[in-house]
């Protein structure tokens, strides 16, 4: 027997109530989110140095090592936030054990699959190709960062061993994606939306060209207490590409305003 | 040393601006390109070539799998290996092979293996290759992350399904059966020989070791390029106490001859050409699945690099360099013979598959250079590794307990066309 699933866990802020972060691979909006609350991310199995993924076999695997996470944390009701696959990990979760989540959101999830917009594939292209479907202004300093990276994906073998771990790193993330979401991120969450309890916002870059925000409007007309939210010119990764507007929604929210 | 001559089965007439126009030569490549029609004498031709090969003594015909692939147009290998397994009836059968993760449930893959073993009277040898992450992930829809996990398991079904006397349940992760009981049985015992395909990653090398299977290296890149491959996985049997037989490794080769080494580049070079140049129009971003090359394998430098974004086939060369880096074997026969000695003895690999049809070459090119390899350059090698023992080839049936196929067909007609009874 292995080792069981471990997530690391990021703790920032001090503020009250608490924001569980799921999948939270990027500084992005996190210290913006931590002057209102004590922030948990916890950086799941096959993410960086967490381990144990291979325990995982599949979504509800997945999703109830999530709530070992919060159990861990002692974090009654807590306030869930998750984007992109968090973002499909936290509607889940919402669904599975509806009481236990105080308050949700969702920033630009996968998760549901309409053929007219199909979600785009983020394990069938180059990095560097990634860059336009994850941000809108492929100027701001997050695309011009994973475009750097993309220069490391050259002919020449020329990588230092620092280059080359980073890398596989980087692929650890993909392949920990793609266990769960390859080749269709889309498992059945769109029948078990309605199950979700919690205040939900839904919130979503109007540029998003990953999930397109039609998805945005499924998610609103699918979970019970949900509110949409549109953040104007934002791509998918709206942490790293308009903080300020995201994490402002997110406290709104928060709030109960 | 053996010789299998093997076909890809490159569609002919992809354009001339393929490379200009379209995006890859795989996954995605337009079908609308793909004409049945001609497909017909394609498949036909091909077939043609096979079975010439077979009448000019080579040890074995191979075949492979690939899918939506505009280079390899053998979805089903096993169709091709039971059209052949009749019309050639001296050559073992290299299903070269099949990607036993993606059948469903894998004991698919026993049946019809069995039954190509006894259609042939015990000529196959039966290939089990992960297959590369164009065919499984991205083609047939298996996730990179447990993909070898369940390989894994489809060959331990197989393996017992071909052992086992009686029915049995399987409760595997990912196949549940109740009742395996496999129905027809294979006539090699315990099996057909088995080879496993490579690519290039340290898990190949170490469950051919580990199973005494033949490690088949194949490459587009040439004998030059694959010494690190195939001393590591010797160093791999080594470091086990294991004898490095070189009939338990085998290399993948395309060849080419005609008279003159000045006759083979003016008849081969537009063949060659076609196929590095359109055939091997890949795009890298469906090269390999996030999570289908291992981290030991990425970190051990064994997939040429991380992330490489060519490939690295061989593709933008002129005749002249793909001869001399040797990615393609190609000359008169004296050439031919000096450079095949050379790659057989630096691999160490008793089993050379040659690939004898390169790109768009038509039959009379392609049998021509068949013939040359059959008479003027196979006798010459036959003798390297002769002080070992070959236990990858198929053990058949004597010849005179095989059935001729057809054999009874005169006999038969004439007992069936009697007049009718009054």
């Amino acid at each position: 027997m292995s080792a069981p699933p471990r997530s690391r866990v990021i703790p920032l802020g001090a503020g009250r109530p608490t924001v569980e972060v799921l999948d939270a691979a990027w500084d992005g909006a996190l210290p913006l989110l931590a002057r209102e609350y004590h922030v948990y991310a916890p950086l799941l199995p096959g993410f960086r140095q967490s381990t144990g993924l291979e325990q995982l076999d599949d979504q509800l695997d997945l999703v109830l090592h999530c709530f070992d996470v919060m159990e861990a944390l002692d974090l009654q009701r807590p306030y869930v936030l998750g984007e992109s696959m968090g973002g499909w990990m936290a509607a889940e979760m919402a669904a599975l054990r509806p009481r236990d989540i105080g308050r949700l959101a969702l920033a630009a999830p996968v998760g549901l699959w309409r053929d007219e917009a199909p979600v785009a594939d983020m394990f069938g292209m180059m990095p560097h190709e990634l860059v336009p479907y994850l941000f809108h202004d492929q100027s701001c300093p997050a695309a011009q960062g994973l475009q750097a990276v993309t220069t490391l994906f050259s002919e020449k073998d020329d990588r230092t061993q620092d280059q080359v771990e980073f890398l596989i790193s980087l692929v650890r993330g993909f392949r920990t994606a793609a266990k769960f979401l390859f080749p269709i991120p889309e498992n059945g969450l769109e029948k078990r939306l309605p199950r979700i309890e919690a205040p939900t916002l839904v919130v979503w870059g109007t540029e998003d060209r990953f999930v397109a925000p039609l998805y945005a409007r499924l998610f609103g007309e699918k979970i019970p207490r949900a509110r949409v939210h549109m953040i104007e010119n934002a791509g998918h990764l709206l942490g790293l590409e308009r903080p300020e507007p995201y994490a402002e929604a997110i406290v709104r929210f928060g709030r109960g305003s | 040393m053996k010789f299998s001559w093997f076909h890809l089965m490159p569609y002919r007439w992809l354009p001339p601006d393929f490379r200009e126009r379209y995006h890859s030569v795989w996954v995605d490549i337009p079908n609308r390109l793909y004409d049945p029609v001609k497909g017909h004498q394609l498949y036909n031709e091909y077939l043609d070539m096979l079975e010439y090969a077979d009448q000019m003594g080579f040890d074995a015909v191979g075949v492979n799998e690939h899918h939506q692939n505009g280079y390899g147009m053998m979805p089903s290998p096993n169709l091709m290996a039971a059209a052949l397994a009749r019309r050639c009836p001296n050559a073992s059968l290299l299903v070269l092979g099949n990607s036993i993760a993606l059948y469903n449930p894998p004991v698919r893959v026993a049946e019809e293996f069995a039954m190509l073993d006894v259609i042939s009277g015990g000529r196959l040898i039966a290939g089990f290759p992960v297959g590369t992450s164009m065919d499984i992930n991205y083609c047939y829809g298996q996730n990179p992350a447990t993909v070898r996990d369940k390989y894994r398991e489809a060959h331990d079904l197989i393996i017992k399904a071909w052992a086992e006397r009686e029915p049995f349940a399987w409760n595997g992760k990912y196949t549940k059966l109740r009742y395996v009981n496999l129905w027809p049985q294979p006539i090699q015992k315990p099996h057909p020989p088995i080879w496993i395909p490579g690519l290039g990653s340290l898990e190949t090398w170490d469950f051919c070791a580990e199973h005494g299977y033949n490690y088949s290296y194949l490459s587009f890149s040439g004998y030059k390029r694959a010494q690190k491959m195939m001393d590591g996985y010797w160093e791999r049997l080594a470091a086990r106490g294991l004898e490095p037989n070189p009939y338990a490794g085998a290399f993948f080769q395309q060849v080419c001859i005609s008279d003159t080494d000045a006759s083979c580049e003016r008849e081969w070079w537009p063949h060659v050409d076609y196929f590095f140049n359109k055939c091997l129009h890949l795009y890298p971003g469906t090269s390999s699945a996030p999570g289908y090359v291992s981290e030991a394998s990425m970190r051990a430098g064994i997939v040429a690099q991380v992330g490489n974004t060519s490939l690295n086939m061989g593709q933008n060369k002129s005749w002249k360099e793909l001869v001399e880096q040797r990615y393609i074997v190609a000359g008169s026969p004296a050439t031919v013979r000096q450079q095949l000695e050379e790659l057989a003895r630096s691999l160490r690999v008793g089993h050379l598959a040659i690939g004898g049809h390169i790109g768009s070459s038509p039959i009379e090119l392609t049998n021509r250079s068949t013939y040359l390899l059959a008479t003027e350059v196979m006798p010459h090698l036959r003798p390297i590794w002769s002080e070992y023992e070959d236990h990858w080839s198929p053990k058949p049936l004597p010849r005179a307990e095989r059935v001729v196929p057809g054999g009874q067909n005169e006999a038969a007609r004439r007992a069936a066309e009697r007049p009718a009874a009054a």
